[in-house]
């Protein structure tokens, strides 16, 4: 399995950044490489097994399916049913954390999946750095750093 | 039962952070209110079950055992055996998470425990900031870093 570990802090309480991301169809609020998403079968966006039907900025089409949802210990967990990238078995999470000591959070983006040896690292490094770090530095822009 | 949680970020590699604090009977050397430890029965501090013999700054003697560590994880446990503090049952959780933006450190220290009736906030605030808030600012500035 190869696995991406990505981890930031933002300035802004984990509740208000949990606001931002929380929204399964919400990507393309917050995210710079998103350009439009809807949820399939017109469910709610926070029905567990709801599934996001969304296209990246260059044209790439992608669907994926909502696993866990936690208001609690906010994280939320997707697997990638269908996507233009050479892997499988799919299964990202994204979770906040708060820092009691200033007013800032603590942000993690992990993901697992299956892919051929030889696409490995390209496939972490972009995931990391495009989408999780990508998507990292849009929230630290929008809550100031 | 109280619990209290505390948590921070320090600029510096967590593995540098996790050589220091993973040391069971190091926290005399960094920690503003430990004035000595020991380990008993002479076992290595990363020996998972030792006992840490150790009197505060201000005269109180406590034992306190290992219950978990993590070199993996870059955590460990531990609870309170004997004490003149009046903290019951207390069992506390010290973890370590990179920070792989900016290659810091998040830092989650966190407890439970019984105290004597009405002073659960006394003691919940003794905890919360004259050991972990404390011991978070003693780190850094042992290490000669700013808070992140």
């Amino acid at each position: 399995m190869a696995r991406v570990y990505v981890s930031s802090v933002i300035n802004a309480p984990a509740q208000q950044v949990w606001e931002r991301v929380r929204d399964f169809n919400g990507l393309p609020k917050w995210h710079p490489r998103i350009r439009d998403s809807r949820i399939e079968d017109a469910l709610p966006s926070d029905k567990v097994g709801c599934i996001r039907n969304f296209s990246l900025q260059n044209g790439d089409n992608l669907r994926e399916q909502l696993l866990g949802l936690s208001d609690y210990d906010m994280f939320c967990t997707y697997a990638i049913l269908e996507s233009p990238m050479p892997l499988s078995d799919y299964i990202a999470t994204l979770r906040l954390t708060p820092v009691t000591e200033g007013e800032r959070c603590f942000i993690e983006w992990s993901a697992e999946f299956s892919c051929a040896p030889e696409d490995e690292n390209d496939l972490v490094e972009g995931i990391g750095s495009n989408v999780f770090q990508g998507g990292f530095d849009a929230l630290k822009r929008h809550f100031g750093g | 039962m109280a619990r209290v949680i505390r948590s921070t970020v320090i600029d510096a590699p967590v593995e540098a952070v996790w050589d220091v604090i993973r040391d069971f009977n190091g926290h005399d050397r960094w920690h503003p209110a430990v004035a000595a430890s020991q380990i008993e029965r002479a076992r290595p501090a990363d020996c998972v079950g030792c006992v840490r013999n150790f009197r505060l700054e201000s005269g109180e003697t406590l034992r306190e055992q290992l219950l978990t560590l993590s070199d993996l994880e870059q955590t460990f446990s531990y609870c309170l055996l004997d004490t003149e503090v009046p903290l019951f049952n207390y069992v506390a959780h010290v973890r370590l998470y990179p920070v792989t933006d900016g290659d810091r450190t998040m830092w989650e220290w966190e407890s439970r425990f019984d105290t004597p009736k009405g002073r659960e906030d006394e003691l919940a605030d003794l905890v919360a900031n004259g050991v972990y808030v404390a011991g978070f600012d003693a780190i850094a500035a042992h290490m000669g870093i700013a808070d992140a």
